[in-house]
């Protein structure tokens, strides 16, 4: 049996088949007996789970567990004032943070295409200095990583905002070289 | 327990209600009577005590910070336990960065290692008693990547639809589908090899 049509047959045992392809499903198992043990197989084993999850006691005591659970929500709520009292203080972080990104690109931009160095020979492959890569971190909330091909001649700088990290909905927004490569290149 | 003896008699609801409020009495009444379901999901999806005793608490923070947005759609504890849902699946999205994916796992994830098991045709779970029943399978649970574990608990234990669970782990209706099928055939191969080792 194909995979599609085993996949086709658990969504029907969930009953989450568009009703004209249940129809087909249904008139398989009636036909078919591997279609027929496979659902049935499906079935058993959504019924044996249904009801009997494992059961886990906390394995410390109430009052153990509920001091450290207040204990967490009045640092949290002790900290929101204190960063609520300085909002101009944000506002200038939040500011000055892409200024700051923006800055160091064209500043190595300038640096890479050699403004300032007329006496540079021409770039060739086989320098090992033609290819660089370079980290910075400019402030908590910034790291920058820069990608340099002389040979190429093509420089690349990505900003990373380290603000968004640990967030629950932005759990991917870490960059990720190898699949990020493809990224605006500024030549 | 709780140490305000006139609270046990409230329902959740009004318990709730007075959370909202600011009565934090009322909200610990709350985490005596539901910590251990918050924590035993925690546990199911982590596989580790400390992990899950962490995100449990770290659940229930969260649920008063936002308790203000819970509007009884659905029961407390189920709301409760979304919360400690979504911080597992975020703490496991981390692990699995940092960790390199066995080759067992790779081929899982690959299929048609599924296809090769035999159909179990009985009920391997026949006879047992309730507690034991309940010992293999979170046996089972623990033989199963996050990824195949995960599906199941939300879809048999959460009872969550494809389209639901595909949301929460950031995954294709496919790859869901996929999982789920791997996961339930292999906790039936599972359960059946018990049982004949049970017998023999």
């Amino acid at each position: 049996m194909k995979t599609e049509l085993m996949l086709k047959l658990q969504s029907w045992v969930d009953g989450e088949l568009p009703e004209s392809e249940a129809r087909q499903i249904a008139e398989l198992v009636r036909t078919d007996k591997e279609a027929a043990a496979l659902a049935e197989e499906l079935r058993v084993t959504r019924s044996f789970l249904t009801g009997n999850e494992p059961e886990a006691k906390l394995p410390e005591s109430h009052e153990f567990h509920w001091s450290k659970i207040q204990r967490a929500i009045e640092r949290a709520e002790a900290e929101v004032p204190a960063r609520e009292a300085v909002p101009w203080l944000e506002a200038v972080r939040r500011f000055l943070v892409p200024v700051s990104g923006v800055a160091l690109v064209l500043f190595l931009t300038v640096v890479s295409i050699g403004v300032f160095d007329d006496r540079k020979p021409a770039p060739t492959g086989d320098d090992p200095m033609s290819q660089l890569v370079e980290e910075q971190t400019l402030s908590t909330h910034v790291d920058t990583t820069s990608y340099r091909t002389k040979a190429e001649n093509m420089f690349v700088v990505y900003i990373v905002n380290k603000d968004g990290e640990g967030d629950e909905e932005d759990a991917d927004a870490d960059i990720d070289w190898e699949e990020e490569m493809d990224v605006p290149v500024i030549q | 327990m709780a140490t305000h003896p006139e609270i046990p008699e409230v329902p959740d609801e009004k318990l709730v209600r007075r959370a909202q409020r600011g009565n934090m009495p009322a909200f610990e009444e709350l985490v005596a009577r539901h910590r251990d379901k918050i924590y035993a999901r925690a546990f199911s999806m982590m596989r580790n005590e400390d992990d899950a005793v962490d995100l449990s608490q770290e659940a229930w923070v969260k649920g008063w910070q936002r308790l203000k947005q819970f509007q009884g759609e659905s029961s407390f504890v189920t709301w409760m336990t979304r919360i400690v849902i979504n911080l597992c699946l975020d703490q496991l999205r981390k692990h699995k960065r940092q960790r390199a994916e066995s080759i067992e796992q790779l081929e899982d994830d690959l299929g048609g290692v599924e296809r090769q098991m035999p159909t179990v045709t009985v009920n391997p779970t026949a006879g047992l008693e309730r507690s034991e029943l309940r010992a293999r399978i979170d046996r089972a649970l623990g033989l199963l990547s996050y990824e195949h574990r995960t599906v199941l608990i939300l879809h048999e234990f959460e009872d969550l639809e494809y389209k639901e669970i595909a949301k929460r782990m950031q995954c294709s209706i496919g790859t869901v589908m996929s999982r789920l099928f791997y996961a339930r055939r292999k906790m039936a191969n599972l359960m059946m090899s018990w049982k004949r080792e049970q017998q023999s």
